[in-house]
């Protein structure tokens, strides 16, 4: 038969201070493992939610991404009349040409770092429907106007009218956007061709985005561009293209993950400390239930079980010490395109899930020598001390 | 010190509480000192005295964008000038994307002049010097990769629409680590390649300045940036420390989350310990009434007893920042992290705080116990049940 869980949990309340110190212990730990998690789910979040599934972001043969790309002018002629290319309802085909240069501003902060400016045409905001134009207007042909991000414009300390210097001249932002999270709540937008002249790429573009017909039509312009052996080009979904900048966030992964398992290990050597001292302070107490009938194997678990609970309460109270860190937003160099990427620590259900089974993972492992030395003791010599 | 056999036989009274407190302690120290490591290197700059003399000059609007050759001339016209190189990141693949390591296009006559702290087989730079298609690359990425002088390497181009195909003839050494890191080869190469490939040629990446003397090197910031100020391709030129720097702050909110780590870090080895050396003491008050019975003073044993928990501190304070040290001294962390870390040097400062810190938790985690169990009166501490 198993000791009843009330045994365990009265010994729990009676230690207050021993329990108080274990919880927070196993607590503060669980915070900072949720945090990491939350910056590197953010990070990532921020790609798996950019683009549209029916848009294709064509780029050179060879190319990792835009900023490398080379497209040139006479070729988005062809790509714009491939059978599969969405239209305006004018007939127009709904692909925008796009060149992506970087800025070197000032953060709010005062140190300046690179932003992404992507030159394209009108067409790139309809093909980009999660973006949406919240404030003032679009920018104009021809003119150094630009569309900043609600985003951008916080950390950098713009505003409608503010004027950035770069590409030989000044640009005014004349219009505030939100790209609900996603990758061009990093960037500047603005007119193609001023972007050209700007910074001297006239014959170029970075890339070409266009909307297919449907999935089937998505499917077949992706193969066909890419197999053409003239053309030197490579077609991929948006969603597609995006995810695989999730590679980013790989060097905070790393140091996240070294922290949290020296942390945890940390954690596991307080926790077998703390149950030593209780298995040792209730010896007598242990040969009493030996005594009463429990097996060696009861009195095992229910010190797992007891060291498992206190990790889990330390666990709960870890999770929500970690909560408020939701939402908050930050910065951090984008290694793919060089430029500041913005986003948020996301804190998910699914997290806090983990946050808690790595608790109680650690209370498991800090509790097994200890319990196994408690079901072990000799019931004489335990009525003895 | 005639009561250090009494606090040595007291630690080892409980060896596994002690051990285990030792191993915690060590675990959180080790952590600490990390994570200062790992801030001090992304700040790290190289520091010798060749790199104080060398300017990067670079396209002001980003460093992705290009400069004529012609500013070259330019460049070294400009009072204090002692000598300038073209320079390309190449940023190549090499196999695969997860062997990362920097490579470099530059003017092959010129870069061990510039580089002057480098040491090379004067044979080999002979070689590389006279060869279109030579490469040299640094001793450690040689070793990592496990590449003999004669083999072939190629690289994917990924910014450039070419594959170069290189041929090491030489490896180098530097007082700088994360110089031998790096493969470098021919501007003349890459630029024949642009001309095949791309419709671009006879264009710079950076320029690499070496002044003359450390007065004239911000004169000559200034002065080349001035120089093409109103052009198409305005330049930004600033010391190699400075210019190394630029990448790190671009590392934004880095710092602030790190020491944040930290703090949270102390703060629950303080608390942890603290109850550890407080259940501890509480077990020993009655021996502590005995001693008093036998003469000890109450400041002496406050002392014994401080002493003892102070010991335990110092020596998770040594197992941890010692084991750091070792570690990271001795572990190829190039290959571990897949190119992302090429050293952690750990500084004595880090060394310094983490053993003052393992100090002042073995003090203030035994202080307030010691204390109190010192100041029951003998006959109420030996009725105490511990």
């Amino acid at each position: 038969m198993a000791i009843p869980l009330k045994y365990n949990l009265r010994s729990l309340l009676v230690r207050r201070t021993g329990t108080a110190m274990a919880i927070i212990s196993v607590a503060a730990t669980v915070a900072v493992f949720v945090s990491i998690l939350a910056l590197v789910s953010g990070l990532e979040n921020v790609f798996a939610l950019t683009g549209h599934p029916l848009n294709i972001v064509v780029i050179r043969q060879g190319s990792q991404v835009e900023g490398n790309s080379a497209v040139s002018v006479p070729t988005l002629q062809t790509l714009k009349y491939l059978p599969g290319v969405a239209k305006y309802g004018d007939g127009q085909p709904l692909v925008s040409p796009e060149l992506l240069v970087l800025a070197f501003i000032p953060r709010a902060g005062g140190d300046k770092t690179h932003v992404s400016i992507r030159g394209m045409t009108p067409a790139g905001l309809a093909l980009r429907e999660q973006v949406r134009l919240v404030e003032g207007r679009m920018f104009r042909g021809g003119l150094r106007e630009l569309l900043a991000s609600r985003t951008v414009a916080r950390r950098f300390n713009l505003q409608l009218g503010s004027a950035l210097n770069f590409g030989l001249g000044d640009w005014i932002v004349v219009g505030l956007t939100e790209a609900g999270g996603s990758a061009y709540d990093s960037e500047l937008w603005a007119d193609v061709g001023t972007v050209a002249d700007g910074f001297n790429r006239r014959e170029v573009y970075s890339s070409v985005l266009m909307r297919a017909a449907d999935a089937a039509a998505a499917d077949q312009l992706c193969r066909r561009i890419s197999d053409d052996r003239q053309l030197h080009l490579q077609a991929r979904p948006e969603n597609e293209y995006f995810r695989e900048q999730m590679r980013t966030s790989m060097p905070i992964k790393m140091l996240g993950t070294f922290i949290a398992m020296v942390m945890a290990i940390g954690s596991c050597f307080a926790a077998m400390n703390a149950m030593y001292a209780t298995v040792a302070h209730r010896t007598h107490e242990i040969a009493v239930l030996r005594v009463l009938g429990f097996s060696r194997r009861a009195v095992l678990l229910a010190f797992l079980l007891e060291s498992a609970m206190l990790a889990a309460a330390g666990g709960l109270l870890g999770c929500l010490l970690a909560l408020p860190i939701h939402g908050l937003s930050t910065g951090t160099m984008n290694f793919y395109t060089f430029a500041e990427l913005s986003f948020h620590f996301r804190v998910t259900p699914q997290l806090l899930a983990r946050g808690l089974l790595f608790a109680v993972a650690v209370g498991l492992v800090g509790g097994l020598l200890p319990a196994r030395l408690a079901a072990r003791r000799s019931l004489v010599e335990g009525l003895r001390s | 010190m005639k009561f250090a056999a009494l606090v040595l036989k007291s630690t080892l009274r409980n060896k596994r509480r002690t051990i285990l407190t030792v191993l915690g302690l060590g675990a959180s120290l080790f952590l600490l000192v990390t994570l200062h490591t790992v801030l001090y290197e992304l700040q790290a700059t190289t520091i010798t005295q060749e790199s104080d003399l060398r300017l990067v000059t670079r396209h002001a609007v980003s460093i992705a964008n290009w400069m004529p050759l012609a500013y070259k001339e330019q460049i070294r016209q400009v009072p204090g000038v002692k000598d300038v190189m073209t320079a390309h990141w190449f940023g190549g693949i090499y196999i695969d994307e997860s062997n990362f390591f920097p490579q470099f296009a530059e003017d092959a006559d010129k870069t061990f002049r510039l580089y002057s702290e480098l040491g090379i087989d004067p044979a080999q730079r002979e070689t590389f010097e006279r060869e279109r298609t030579a490469a040299v690359a640094g001793a450690r990425l040689c070793k990592r990769f496990g590449w003999k002088i004669g083999d072939r390497i190629t690289l994917k181009g990924t910014f450039f629409p070419f594959d170069v195909e290189l041929k090491l003839v030489g490896s180098f050494t530097s007082p700088n680590l994360p110089d031998e890191a790096m493969l470098v080869f021919h501007y003349d190469y890459l630029n024949e390649m642009m001309v095949k490939t791309m419709r671009t040629r006879d264009v710079a990446g950076f320029y690499i300045i070496q002044a003359e003397s450390l007065e004239a090197v911000p004169r000559i910031a200034q002065a080349v940036d001035e120089k093409f100020h109103n052009s198409t391709a305005p330049t930004k030129t600033e010391t190699e420390k400075a210019f190394q720097l630029s990448f790190s702050s671009m590392l934004g909110n880095v710092k602030l989350f790190i020491g944040a780590i930290s703090v949270v870090v102390v703060f629950t080895i303080l608390l942890v310990t603290a109850a550890t050396m407080a259940m501890t003491i509480r077990e020993r008050t009655a021996e502590v009434a005995i001693l008093k019975t036998l003469g000890y003073t109450s400041g002496l044993v406050f002392t014994l007893l401080l002493a003892e928990a102070l010991s335990i501190a110092v020596l998770g304070g040594l197992l941890g920042c010692g084991g750091a040290k070792l570690l990271y001294s001795t572990v190829d962390l190039q290959q571990l992290t897949g190119g992302w870390i090429i050293q952690l040097r750990v500084q004595p400062e880090a060394l310094a705080l983490g053993m003052a810190l393992a100090a002042v938790i073995g003090t203030a985690a035994s202080a307030v116990p010691a204390w109190r169990a010192c100041r029951l009166p003998i006959a109420e501490a030996l009725r105490h049940v511990g």
